[in-house]
Formats: structure tokens, C-alpha cells, sequence
């Protein structure tokens, strides 16, 4: 099939059960270059499995991923990382026991170096909102947990990517940290940083968003604006309550 | 961050300031003094102490920098020893022979760690794999080389020799040159110093970044963007030719190797040598695998039973009480005690 | 097998039936025995280990010192005048309670640390090994393998090992038995796939890691002293137990604990016997440890994690 450049990511067909639970059925999940996209869901809807088939850590059961213009189906995690792909853990995955200088120094060799100019200026502004000195000897264990998060957010963008997953990237954080965050991803966005964000909060979602996609048991329930996805009765009734 | 001095200085080895630099110089400087102050059979012991240090340093990359524990690495140690008695053992009448041998020890344990190597790092095993598989391989190892006892085993002129091992093997020499007695103590001192200063630039680069990132967290380290599997692996042949090296080391100080050098017992020595001086640190393992050497030698020596038992009971102890290994906990002591001498105002 | 000695019988050139039976049944009945004897040796070599892998994910280096420790009661008490059951009995919880010490004075601590454990029990074990050395010295006095051997053609069996491989089968019954049918197993297995949540469940984990670290430091040495018999009695006996079991464990992987090891012995001893017999001992232990490294290559998690996979994917296929 012809790879659309302006396709970031198109998954077809895909399929992944663990044991008797469907965690993908039939998964047609696509994103545009540029797009900002969050994916919200009960939990086990399988938003993190997704992620985890995208990057290559979790491999589909069936079907096929493309990435930024490649068919990353078969390929290992590394390969399809240094495609131009950035991804955020649900739990914390900064480098805990070094300083905040190595774990924004280490990702330097794998940049991607065609996105220098682009890359290097969203690091920089992103590091200059997040209040994180890239010289710093800290240990990171010893930040807050919003600090740790906006780490591993400038981790990941220290390699210079066209696309970035966040895996809940504000959970645990107050408000004012999340507005934070909200800006700083709409600012990166803006610079046509592709960004897909795992969410539950929903006022976050409302804030950043362009396209919403629902995950209700392994399917995607339902997409689209957030105004229409916040009006959906099947999606209130699945996920947000009736509100 | 790329220039020599920078690497060397860099702060994945303890050590950094002038006054540390000083006294190491100082160090350095008994060592060479060392033979012209005492007895030919002192400098040999000594010789025998420094020859471990490859072994010890090679384990302290893999474990302390790299997250990978091998508890059979004596292996690469012994096979090392008797590659280079065979090759240079049916070389004696030719001057190249020795450095054949050399040659011929280090690529054959390049060549099993990297087959070894392949098998486990891109099989992405469990981490408890490999320190049990590459003891079973030891521990096979020394059992085939116990059994070549008898003419039938033999590689060219040179026997195997069975539980007695391979004896008369020869000399290493550069172009005529022997390197015995003193010469043989400076060679080791020369290497010994060669490797640490090595490793230590190793360390400090961004391939020794990646690698301690690989021990902290492997699969964030991936999803950066780097190939852990063949990071690993070439630490982990890497590691095997510094032990190889230590073998061939072996062979020269005392003209024998036997199968009990890739036993149970001297697989464990390595392992104990680097938690004892922590395996964060390169120049921790270097100053344990030397005085732990020392120790056991001359328990030994005097006939004391009980050395085994002591250096077992000093690694469980080590792991309960010191998990940052002793040299390292009691230089972080010294480090702290420096700085409040440095500044005594600071509250 | 009969109908074709029959047809023989038939054969014009007069072939004698019965001589054709005593010619291949043996062998085959050798093969039989080389195979199950050695699946036995290995299950029993193994079995502490596993059952202690599975619980906690560490490799207890002490294995080898646990069995000899369960040899050694038995030599000592069988020389006594205990009766050799008897003391084989003994050697279980002889051995069972120095692992109870072990654990609740070392290992404990080592929890979630999978790789300082496997260092400290490696200590445990050379403390221990040269430890009985300079105590009882080199040498303990052998027990007479008992039971007698017959032969059948020209191959001899031993009655012991015979009795081995039953005792083998008896201890996968029992374990089975153990970990679907007790409180003990149902708790243990809770605490195997997700610990905290047994605790939150009121499963009092530590008690369970204590138990379980008794159960196989009491089976390494019920092993030993099974295993006494037929091999020398001597402080570093455990050696020649270690490389089979680590290998057996490696192949059996930690997902399913009796799976594992029952298929993990099976498959090694099919390996080993026909390699044995052709090319030595040696030769089949080196085979192993290729196998080993080759099947570690397509299931990195051991066989017992993939027999999981296939059997939870069929089940999964059958709910839709």
C-alpha cells in the first residue's frame, strides 16, 4: 500500500488478546501528521497496549502498523524509536538513579539529526517552561513527581521526534501542573510535533485536543471532536457517566 | 566532553580532584619502586595479585556499568591460558610464537563469548539466566579439561594434561626479549594501568552513558533508541577478552594452567573481588582484586584452611552489610570527610 | 512388537522368535530406563530449585550444599543404625531447616533484588562446602545402593533407580497434590502471579516465602539423600548436581513450577540419553547446555511459559 506521508500513524486489522482478554479487536486506529490526538477509555480499554503494539514492545496478535511512512510491523522497538518516535510510560521511567544532566544528556546519541533545528528548538522550550536546567547533578529521584514527569517528557524529546506518545502524562499532578503540561504540549504541537496523549482528565482532553478517539474493550468505540465525543450518549454511558 | 583528559576525568570512576590524582600518581610511583626494595619472590607474588586485575575489571564493566552478572567469566580466563600454551607451545622454536599465542587466546575468547554472547542477549532472557548458564559452561569446561589426562590429548606437541594441566608453557617475548622476574611485573603493571585508564575513557564516553542507562532501566533505554542487545554484547565480549587477558597473564607468571582455574571455586573469586569494591567503581575493583589476592594468597601459603570460608563469609557479608561494596562505602566516607575538613563553616 | 516377532517365527530360514525378542526388547527396555533414570535424576536434582524459582525468582546457589547437607544426614544416621528410609525422611527436614535459617536470616532481605540473592547464596554455598570440609574432612562413608540390579539380555537394571523413578513420580503426584489441593499451595500460587495482591487478600506473604524456601532446601536435600547411594559422599558432591539442575530450570523456565520441571527433565533426558549412549556422559552434559542455549533462543521464558501461552491462547480462542 502507498505510505501516505501525511499519515503518522495508520494501524490495520490489529488484533492482540493476553490469555482471554481482548486487549485489541479489529483496531483501525489512524493519526494525521501534525494532529493532536488523546485517547481516553476505562481502564483496560487497551489504550496502553496500543501504545505498547506501536512502539514494538507488545507485538499485535494480526494486523499491521505503519509509522511516519513505514511499515514498522515486524520491526524491533529501537528501529521503529529512531524512525522518529518518542513514548512517555504510564508509570514513571525516567532514569531515577542518575542526575537530571544524564538523563537529558543520554538520549543525545540516538538522535534523530534530520529534525535537529526543529527538535533542538522544542527542547529548549520545553525545557525553559518546565523549569528543568539540563546541567543539573540532581539526582532525579529526588524531584517531585510532576518534575519527574516533565523529565521524561524532555527525555523524549532530547532524540528529536516527529511523533511523541504520552501515557498519561499529567496523572498525579494538581492543575496548575497540568495546565502547565497542557501548554507546553500545544506549543510543541503548534511546531507540528505529531502528539498522541493517553488521558482521563477530562478537562486536560477538552484543553488539548483536536480529535478524541474512545478505547472501550480492545475497540475504538467511537472518534471524534471533543465536542461530539463529549455529547455521544454511548460514550457517556460507557466512560464519563451521565453528566 | 571527547577530549582524552576529559574522559579520563569524567565521573563514572570515584576520584576526580587534584589531591586524588596526587596520591594516585604517588601510588603508581611505589609500584615501580617496588622491586629495587625487595626480593625477586615478592615482586612475583605481586605480580600474581596485579595479573587479576583484567579479570576483576572486566567483571566490574559487565556487572557494576552494564546490569549483566556472569559468574562463569574464568572461563575466558582459562581458555585464553591453554589457546596460547597450545599455539605457543607448538610454536617454541619461533620468536613470533608467543605473540601468536597471544593473538590466539584473545580471538578465541572473543569468539565463545560472542557465540555465547548471541545466544542470550538476543534471546532477551531473564536476568538470572545468564549468570547460571555461563557457570554451567565453566563448570563443563573444567570437567572436559579434566578428563584430557593421557597422550591422546593432545594439540600438536603440547598435552592437555588432564587434572594436572598443561605445564612448560612458554614464555612471552617481544623480539628476542623474555619478560620474566622484573620485566614480567612491569609488563603487568604497564597492562594493568592500560586497561584501568581504558575502561576509565570507556566509562566516561557516551557509549558508557548508554550502558549504565542499559543497567538502570533497559526498556526505556530502547525506547530511546538504542539497540541494547548488541550494547550488551559487545560489553560482554569485551569483558571476556579483558579476562582472557588476565589468563594469558596467568600463563606467564607461573608456566602452567589447570582445569581448577575454571572451577567452582575460582569462578566465584571474581564475583566476590567486585562486590567487595563495588561494582560502581573501576578503581574499587582494582584496589579489592588486589588486596583480596593478596589475602587469599597468603592464607594460603601459610597453609590455612580456612581461606575459602573466610572469603565466602566476607561476600555474604559484604552483601548484607556493604551492597555498595567496602571500598566504595569507605571511600564516600572519605570523600565526605574531605569536604567538611575543605569547608568547616558550612553548616 | 509380538504380531512381527510372530511373523519371524513364520520365517523360512527358521529365525527363532524368542530370539529376536531377546535381542530387541532389552534394548528397548534399556533405552526405557536409560531415559526414565535419567528424567529422574534430573527432576530430582531440580526440584528444590524450581520450586523456589517460581515462588521468589531467585536461584538459590546453595542448591548443590542443600543436597549434600540431606546426604550427609542420611550417611551419618544410616550409619547410626537409622534404617535408610528413615533417615531419608530425616534428611528432608533436616535440610528443609537449614533452609528456614537461610531464608530468614539472608535471603529475606533480597527480595525484588534477584541478582544480589543469587550473589549471596553463592557465598552461602562456599561458606557451607568448605565449611563441612574442614569439619567432617573429605570423605563421609557410602551407603550400599540398596536393592539389587537384574539383567534382561545383556543390559543390567538396578532396582534402586527403578525405585528412584517411582519415587520421582510420587513427588510430582504429591506436589500436585500440594499446590491445587492444600491451603499452602492455593496460597503460594496466589503469591506467584501477583504478591501484592495476595497480601492485600490477607495471604501472609512472608510466612509464604519462608515456607516455600523450607520446602525446597527440605527437597534439594530429600534429593541428596535419594541420590546418596549412588554417587561418593563428600563435601563438594552438590557440584556434579548443579550444572544438570541449573539447565533443567533454564529450559523449564518459572511460569508453571511442576510443568516446568516435569517437561524440562523429560526433554533433556531425551537429549541426553541417546547422545550419552553414543558418544559418553560428558558428551550428553554438553549437549544439554546447547540445547539449552538453543531452546532459551525461541522461548526465552522457558518451556513451561510457552506450554502457558499455547494452552491460555486456546482457551481464550474457545471464550469468543
Amino acid at each position: 500500500m502507498v505510505m501516505d506521508p501525511a499519515v503518522a500513524i495508520e494501524t490495520q486489522s490489529l488484533n492482540k488478546r493476553f490469555g482471554g482478554v481482548v486487549a485489541a479487536e479489529n483496531v483501525n486506529f489512524k493519526v494525521l501528521s501534525g494532529e493532536f490526538r488523546c485517547m481516553i477509555g476505562p481502564n483496560g480499554a487497551g489504550k496502553s497496549t496500543l501504545f505498547a503494539m506501536l512502539c514494538g514492545i507488545e507485538s499485535a496478535d494480526n494486523g499491521q502498523i505503519f509509522v511516519l511512512g513505514h511499515d514498522v510491523t515486524r520491526m524491533q522497538a529501537f528501529e521503529r524509536v529512531k524512525l522518529g518516535v518518542g513514548l512517555t510510560f504510564q508509570t514513571n521511567r525516567a532514569f531515577h538513579g542518575l542526575s537530571v544532566h544524564e538523563n537529558l544528556t543520554i538520549p543525545q546519541a540516538a538522535a534523530k539529526l534530520e529534525n535537529k533545528e526543529a527538535g533542538q528548538a522544542r527542547l529548549e522550550f520545553a525545557l525553559d517552561a518546565f523549569e528543568l536546567d539540563p546541567n543539573d547533578e540532581t539526582k532525579a529521584a529526588e524531584l517531585f513527581h510532576n518534575q519527574l514527569q516533565w523529565l521524561e517528557i524532555a527525555m523524549v524529546l532530547t532524540g528529536y521526534p516527529s511523533l511523541i506518545l504520552l501515557d498519561e502524562p499529567t496523572a498525579g499532578m494538581a492543575s496548575e501542573e497540568t495546565l502547565k503540561t497542557a501548554m507546553v504540549l500545544k506549543h510543541l504541537n503548534s511546531t507540528g510535533l505529531t502528539t498522541v496523549v493517553v488521558e482521563h482528565d477530562m478537562a486536560f482532553v477538552k484543553d488539548v485536543a483536536q480529535t478524541v478517539t474512545v478505547l472501550h474493550q480492545g475497540q475504538i468505540f467511537a472518534e471524534g471532536s471533543v465536542a461530539d465525543i463529549t455529547a455521544h450518549d454511548d460514550v457517556r454511558r460507557v466512560y464519563l457517566g451521565r453528566a | 566532553m571527547s577530549t582524552v583528559a576529559g574522559l579520563i576525568s569524567g565521573g563514572a570512576d570515584i576520584g576526580r580532584t587534584r589531591l586524588f590524582w596526587i596520591g594516585f600518581a604517588v601510588i603508581v610511583l611505589l609500584f615501580l619502586l617496588y622491586p629495587t626494595q625487595t626480593s625477586a619472590f615478592r615482586v612475583s607474588n605481586a605480580s600474581f595479585y596485579l595479573l587479576n586485575v583484567p579479570l576483576g575489571l572486566g567483571m566490574a564493566l559487565l556487572w557494576g556499568y552494564c546490569g549483566v552478572l556472569s559468574f562463569g567469566h574464568v572461563a575466558y580466563f582459562g581458555i585464553a591460558g591453554y589457546i596460547y600454551g597450545i599455539i605457543a607451545g607448538n610454536m617454541s622454536g619461533n620468536s613470533f610464537g608467543p605473540l601468536a599465542g597471544v593473538a590466539g587466546g584473545l580471538l578465541a575468547t572473543g569468539f565463545v563469548a560472542g557465540v555465547f554472547g548471541y545466544f542470550v542477549f538476543y534471546a532477551r532472557v531473564q536476568k538470572w539466566i545468564i549468570p547460571i548458564l555461563t557457570l554451567v559452561l565453566t563448570l563443563l569446561l573444567e570437567t572436559f579439561l579434566g578428563q584430557t589426562a593421557g597422550y591422546q590429548w593432545r594439540v600438536g606437541s603440547v598435552l592437555l594434561g588432564g587434572y594436572n594441566g598443561m605445564t612448560g608453557i612458554p614464555w612471552f617475548q617481544l623480539g628476542g626479549f623474555v619478560f620474566e622476574g622484573y620485566s614480567f611485573y612491569y609488563l603487568v603493571l604497564a597492562v594493568v594501568l592500560a586497561c584501568y585508564f581504558g575502561l576509565r575513557m570507556l566509562v566516561n564516553s557516551s557509549f558508557g552513558h548508554v550502558i549504565v542507562a542499559i543497567r538502570e532501566d533497559e526498556l526505556r533505554t530502547e525506547l530511546l533508541g538504542y539497540d541494547i542487545r548488541a550494547r550488551q554484547w559487545v560489553v560482554f565480549v569485551l569483558s571476556a577478552v579483558l579476562a582472557g587477558l588476565s589468563g594469558l597473564l596467568y600463563v606467564q607468571w607461573g608456566n602452567y594452567i589447570t582445569p581448577s582455574q575454571v572451577g567452582l571455586l575460582q569462578a566465584a573469586l571474581p564475583v566476590i573481588w567486585t562486590a567487595v569494591g563495588g561494582t560502581t567503581s573501576l578503581l574499587a575493583v582494582v584496589i579489592s582484586t588486589f588486596a583480596l589476592n593478596w589475602v587469599t594468597f597468603t592464607l594460603s601459603s601459610q597453609g590455612n584452611q580456612y581461606a575459602m570460608v573466610i572469603i565466602g563469609a566476607l561476600l555474604v557479608v559484604t552483601m548484607l552489610f556493604f551492597p555498595r561494596g567496602i571500598v566504595v562505602m569507605l571511600a564516600e566516607r572519605l570523600g565526605r570527610l574531605m569536604t567538611r575538613r575543605a569547608a568547616p563553616s558550612q553548616p | 512388537m509380538f504380531r512381527l516377532s510372530a511373523r519371524l517365527g513364520r520365517n523360512k530360514l527358521g529365525f527363532d522368535r524368542s530370539g529376536f525378542t531377546m535381542d530387541v526388547l532389552p534394548l528397548v527396555l534399556s533405552l526405557l530406563y536409560q531415559f526414565g533414570t535419567s528424567a529422574a535424576f534430573f527432576f530430582l536434582a531440580a526440584v528444590g530449585l524450581i520450586i523456589i524459582l517460581g515462588m521468589m525468582n531467585i536461584i538459590n546457589l546453595a542448591h548443590g550444599e542443600l543436597m549434600m547437607i540431606g546426604a550427609y544426614t542420611a550417611t551419618i544416621t544410616y550409619h547410626a543404625g537409622v534404617p535408610f528410609w528413615l533417615a531419608v525422611i530425616l534428611s528432608f527436614f533436616v535440610a528443609a531447616a537449614f533452609g528456614a535459617v537461610l531464608e530468614l536470616l539472608i535471603v529475606r532481605r533480597f527480595y525484588g533484588r534477584e541478582l544480589g540473592a543469587l550473589v549471596v547464596t553463592w557465598g552461602v554455598s562456599l561458606v557451607l562446602g568448605q565449611g563441612t570440609l574442614l569439619f567432617f574432612g573429605p570423605f563421609m562413608p557410602s551407603i550400599k545402593i540398596p536393592g539389587g540390579s537384574f539383567s534382561f539380555g545383556d543390559f543390567s537394571f538396578s532396582a534402586y533407580w527403578l525405585i528412584l523413578v517411582l519415587i520421582s513420580l510420587l513427588l510430582i503426584l504429591g506436589l500436585w497434590w500440594l499446590y491445587s489441593r492444600t491451603p499452602y499451595g492455593l496460597q503460594a500460587k496466589a503469591t506467584m502471579q501477583n504478591a501484592e495482591m495476595a497480601k492485600s487478600l490477607g495471604v501472609r506473604t512472608p510466612r509464604i516465602y519462608a515456607l516455600t524456601f523450607s520446602l525446597g532446601a527440605g527437597l534439594a536435600g530429600l534429593s541428596g539423600a535419594l541420590l546418596a547411594p549412588t554417587v561418593t559422599i563428600a563435601p563438594f558432591m552438590g557440584q556434579q548436581f548443579v550444572a544438570p539442575a541449573f539447565i533443567i530450570v533454564v529450559v523449564g523456565g518459572a511460569a508453571n513450577v511442576i510443568a516446568g520441571a516435569v517437561g524440562s527433565s523429560a526433554i533433556l533426558a531425551a537429549i541426553k540419553t541417546p547422545i550419552g549412549m553414543a558418544f559418553g556422559a560428558f558428551s550428553g552434559t554438553v549437549a544439554l547446555l546447547l540445547a539449552a542455549l538453543i531452546i532459551i533462543r525461541v522461548m526465552p521464558n522457558g518451556i513451561s511459559a510457552s506450554l502457558q501461552g499455547y494452552f491460555s491462547r486456546r482457551a481464550g480462542g474457545a471464550m469468543r
